[in-house]
């Protein structure tokens, strides 16, 4: 039973059945290509062609209800002949004679394409497998050791798949294999395309059919009973003919194993990439992407704080959205094609298009960090001495004192560097409490306090402005001296890395009490006993020529 | 080099010669052009014909108008023109030449042998 087709050839009225439609479409679109060299000439030679096939047929026809099948387009295509007949040199043998050199050198050069008929995922390694002539399953475990052994086969499949075209012409396709391109070579891969894609269906439908009825038979145990089938065919081929099958049976189990391991590999990247841009996104128009990481660079939080570029935060916000966003979007893209390998890629255009935004994000973005970098490129010092009168002290106290209004906690033991803060006389500033204390010996009979301020910029000179700006102060009430646990910056400084050093000299036999405030500001401070920093507070001190001599530590 | 491919340059050659002296002796569409020429042995199969005849009426060798048929489609006949005529007397002289040199040659060859 053949369904048949109306046709109009030639202007008559004719009755078809498929398989000879088929074979009468394919027969006048080879010639059709054939005769491409001559695109004005081409319809009217079809026409002619046609009006000639039309009244052969209607020869054969005696009856109008007759079905014209298979075998009278055979006997149609003896009498006009193989395509290859149609072909009119039009230069004669010079014409003649280059075609074949032509042909000639295709057979030996192939390209490189991306197979689309034979693919697990993008069809790149039967892509490359047809290049060097070897077969597909060999490029992909090679892909398996690289992607698992070395973890670049992942990008370098990334990277080919996108720059790789699939073969989509019959000409590309036979360029990939190696085939010479011309009509012969066309009409046979056309002729196994066709076979291939009906024994693929016929195959598919007999599976279809056979596994209903396993599970008719059997429905509870199905799983084993595949399970069980899938062995005894391993068996069975191994027997018949050997190694060759029994390998190839392996690839086709480690390839299904691929695939359903790439399908949930797709399931994770979807899963994985959607959340990831949908945060981008979200993390875009409300706090900042960098907040989607969980990075606490507050100073991004102001144009002005860093950035000297003044750039505006979304701008750098959009850029690490495109940086990471891209990725993860070629990532979404590669999921889908996993799950379906019917998934529309948005077109070469697109992608080149993203990899130059991604690239020129990276630029950007290198060119801003370098910009940035160059800005702490020179230290400066800024150093102050100033006289105290603790000549009249017994026992002098230093102490830390600290600004709850610009600390949430307690900041002399929480030292985590810059922020930003609102001061009484409602300026903003740069707080910090990158300070370093220090109790020296002086080599005068005089106590002084030395303030030495640090930072950094573009050039000595700046770098020197910006310590200088750093704004410090202590003071000394009645015999204890408070130092701020912290220094404050213009806002408009920008954060530069800025340090204080404080360092009180005294003279030799001075009693001083540190007290606990100090503990973690305390930097090297000399001593007889060789204490560490952090275990110097609370305790007496005198000074001595070699350091701080403890006066009520366990001598142990 | 295939023999089969040789052989079909030598008789494509010929071939424009002899559609041209077909449509000289009266108009004809292609199926009569076609059975004279297969009649004469001339072409194996048809779908040579086609292009040629197409490219034939392209450089106005040929003209050709439509004709009813009451058994099949309508046939395209064609005629030769001025120029036609012109080009297959020239043709006419280099095909008596050629034969007049490949016999002279071939008889110099029998004679050796």
């Amino acid at each position: 039973m053949n369904k048949t087709i109306n046709i109009n050839l030639g202007g008559l009225f004719f009755h078809i059945d498929e398989v000879a439609f088929q074979k009468l479409k394919r027969y006048l679109d080879t010639i059709r290509r054939s005769l491409s060299d001559d695109p004005k000439g081409r319809d009217e030679i079809i026409t002619d062609i046609e009006l000639r096939i039309s009244e052969l047929l209607s020869e054969k026809i005696k009856d109008p209800r007759q079905v014209i099948n298979e075998h009278d387009i055979d006997e149609v295509i003896t009498i006009m002949g193989q395509p290859e007949d149609y072909v009119f040199e039009d230069e004669g043998y010079t014409e003649y004679t280059k075609t074949s050199s032509r042909s000639y050198q295709s057979y030996n050069s192939r390209k490189l394409f991306r197979d689309g008929d034979d693919k697990f995922v993008g069809g790149v390694a039967s892509g490359v497998a047809h290049y060097f002539g070897i077969d597909a399953i060999w490029v992909r475990l090679l892909w398996l050791v690289l992607t698992f052994g070395a973890g670049f086969g992942f990008i370098l499949y990334i990277i080919l798949w996108i720059l790789l075209p699939e073969a989509k012409t019959t000409a590309e396709k036979l360029q990939m294999e190696g085939e010479a391109v011309n009509i012969n070579t066309i009409e046979k891969k056309i002729r196994d395309e066709f076979q291939d894609v009906s024994e693929r269906a016929k195959r598919g439908f007999d599976e279809v059919s056979g596994k209903v009825k396993e599970s008719f038979e059997d429905a509870s145990n199905t799983v084993k009973e595949s399970f069980k089938d899938s062995k005894k065919k391993v068996n069975k081929n191994q027997i018949k003919s050997g190694t060759q099958d029994f390998i190839d049976v392996i690839g086709k189990i480690i390839a299904t194993l691929f695939t359903i391991v790439g399908k949930f590999v797709g399931i994770l990247l979807i899963i994985v990439a959607l959340s990831t841009l949908v945060g981008l996104t979200v993390g875009l128009f409300t706090a900042g992407t960098l907040d989607v990481f969980g990075f606490d660079w507050f100073w991004l939080e102001d144009a002005n704080f860093m950035n000297t570029a003044g750039l505006p935060v979304w701008t750098v916000s959009l850029g690490v959205l495109l940086l990471v966003g891209i990725p993860f979007l070629m990532l979404f893209f590669l999921g889908m094609f996993i799950l379906s390998s019917r998934t529309k890629s948005p077109g070469r255009v697109t992608w080149y298009v993203l990899l130059g935004l991604w690239l020129i994000t990276i630029i950007a973005l290198i060119v801003f960090g370098v910009k940035e970098t160059a800005n702490f490129a020179f230290d400066g010092y800024h150093t102050e001495n100033q006289n105290i009168n603790i000549v009249q002290v017994d026992t002098l106290r230093v102490k830390m004192i600290d600004n709850q209004d610009f600390s949430r906690a307690d900041n002399l033991h929480n030292r985590n560097g810059y922020k930003r803060v609102m001061t009484d006389d409602n300026s903003d500033k740069l707080y910090s409490n990158a300070v370093r204390l220090d109790i020296r010996l002086s080599d005068t009979d005089s106590s002084f306090v030395k303030i030495r301020k640090e930072a950094e910029g573009i050039n000595r000179i700046v770098a020197q402005e910006n310590a200088k700006k750093i704004e410090y102060q202590y003071n000394l009430t009645d015999a204890t001296l408070n130092f701020n646990g912290y220094f404050l910056t213009e806002l408009g400084t920008r954060f530069r890395d800025q340090v204080l050093d404080v360092s009180l000299y005294v003279p030799e036999g001075k009693i001083i009490y540190i007290d606990d405030s100090t503990r973690s500001f305390l930097r090297h401070v000399e001593n007889t006993n060789n204490t560490y920093d952090g275990d110097m507070p609370k305790h007496y001190y005198k000074m001595t020529l070699n350091g701080l001599d403890c006066l009520d530590c366990d001598t142990n | 080099m295939k023999i089969e491919n040789t052989k079909a340059q030598m008789r494509k050659g010929v071939l424009e010669y002899c559609i041209l002296t077909v449509l000289n002796n009266g108009d004809a569409y292609t199926s009569e052009i076609l059975t004279q020429l297969k009649g004469a042995k001339m072409i194996v199969v048809e779908g040579t014909i086609y292009p040629l005849l197409t490219r034939l009426k392209n450089v106005g060798l040929l003209n050709y108008r439509w004709e009813e048929s009451t058994s099949g489609p309508p046939r395209k006949y064609y005629a030769l023109t001025e120029n036609g005529k012109l080009f297959l007397k020239g043709l006419e002289s280099t095909w008596n030449d050629l034969v007049a040199a490949v016999n002279l040659l071939t008889q110099n060859k029998n004679t050796k042998s």
